[in-house]
């Protein structure tokens, strides 16, 4: 049986039939408060603690201190696992991102040898995407992914998508979507007035995996996935209406007729 | 005027030099460009140049560079040193660090 990178999330690995398979570059799309950021500390916490495949985070604009503090509240002390070398914040600019590798040594070669990094996430995509052409973006993102790959990492590349609710747009503009191995949806959906959140697996390359779209929380433990979210049609559509059943729409039938519900 | 107390008159000789102290401690896996450090604390690249390179004299901040681009960051050991050094000359003069 091929390894799978677990990322702890029980649910979400039995979606993925076990795990990530290894070395993937996984894209995590989701809109803002979908809990990309959180999916990709627990993938990295659960893989230091739990498998023992160490890793490192690179943020772009949020500040590990912040992120210290934010994962504390799951109960992930992430500078503890950085005082065990078990795990690197890095936090710089896309600018200086782009240029490693161009010349001498990549910017995150130390950091990989320092905790022998099994796992990476990169929060996120978007903000390198700000800093490259469109033309170049596949071509930068190829690079990456590369790089990636030849280091032995497997990869979380979050990416922002644009809308909060409504039908799925495109997930990136350059066909970055086509470069990586896997994509995960982070989805908001307005259900009977409320906001619900679904995941879902659109690609995994050479791997078969869970069609549904099932519905997560983002509790104090971290993202729990739940069952698939039955009984609905058109979720992706970020309206999702419930499927009518036979005795419903008769029952709907004879109301019509009669203004009463029908009997037995 | 002992080691200790320069220390500390040269790290707070200003409010940019304070604040990019507490920036690199706090975060101390960060690793930018001088314009990316500047940003970080709202302010500009000019206003800390002069401070980015004493803190480089003072050890604190290492260089290297990253393709084009001259990234800093701290270095942790001889931050340690330089907190030490500070911490005992407070307590010689009574006053908790």
């Amino acid at each position: 049986m091929t390894n799978r990178e677990r990322t702890g999330i029980v649910q979400l690995d039995e979606m993925l039939r076990g795990g990530f398979l290894q070395r993937d570059a996984v894209m995590v799309a989701g809109t803002a408060g979908s809990g990309k950021t959180t999916l990709g500390l627990q993938y990295l916490v659960n893989g230091a603690t739990k498998y023992g495949e160490n890793g490192i985070y690179v943020t772009f604009e949020q500040l590990p201190d912040q992120l210290y503090r934010d994962a504390l509240g799951f109960g992930w002390d992430l500078r503890a696992l950085e005082e065990q070398d078990k795990m690197r914040v890095v936090c710089t600019s896309p600018d200086v991102f782009l240029a490693s590798g161009r010349k001498g040594k990549n910017l995150l070669d130390p950091y990989i040898g320092e905790v022998q990094a099994r796992r990476i996430v990169i929060d996120s995509m978007s903000h390198v995407a700000m800093y490259v052409d469109d033309k170049d973006l596949r071509k930068e993102t190829y690079r990456l992914i590369m790089y990636l790959k030849t280091q032995g990492l497997s990869s979380l590349l979050l990416f922002e998508a644009p809308q909060l609710i409504g039908a799925v747009g495109p997930l990136t503009d350059a066909g970055t979507s086509f470069l990586v191995d896997s994509i995960i949806l982070l989805k908001p959906v307005e259900i009977e007035s409320s906001i619900r959140k679904v995941v879902g697996i659109l690609k995994m390359r050479g791997s078969d995996h869970d069609k549904n779209l099932r519905e997560y929380e983002i509790t104090s433990d971290g993202i729990v996935v739940g069952s698939s979210l039955s009984g609905y049609e058109g979720i992706m559509s970020g309206s999702p209406r419930k499927l009518q059943t036979v005795e419903m729409a008769a029952e709907r039938f004879s109301k019509s007729f009669t203004g009463k519900a029908r009997k037995g | 005027m002992v080691e200790g107390e320069l220390l500390l008159k040269r790290l707070l000789s200003s409010d940019a030099k304070a604040e990019l102290l507490t920036l690199f401690r706090a975060n101390p896996g960060l690793v930018d460009g001088i314009d990316g450090v500047a940003r970080r604390i709202g302010r500009t690249r000019a206003s800390v140049e002069p401070e980015v390179e004493d803190l480089k004299r003072l050890g604190i901040l290492s260089k290297r560079q990253v393709g084009k681009i001259e990234v800093l960051f701290l270095d942790r050991q001889k931050d340690a040193e330089v907190q030490k050094a500070v911490e005992r000359y407070l307590s010689k003069v009574g006053r908790s660090f």
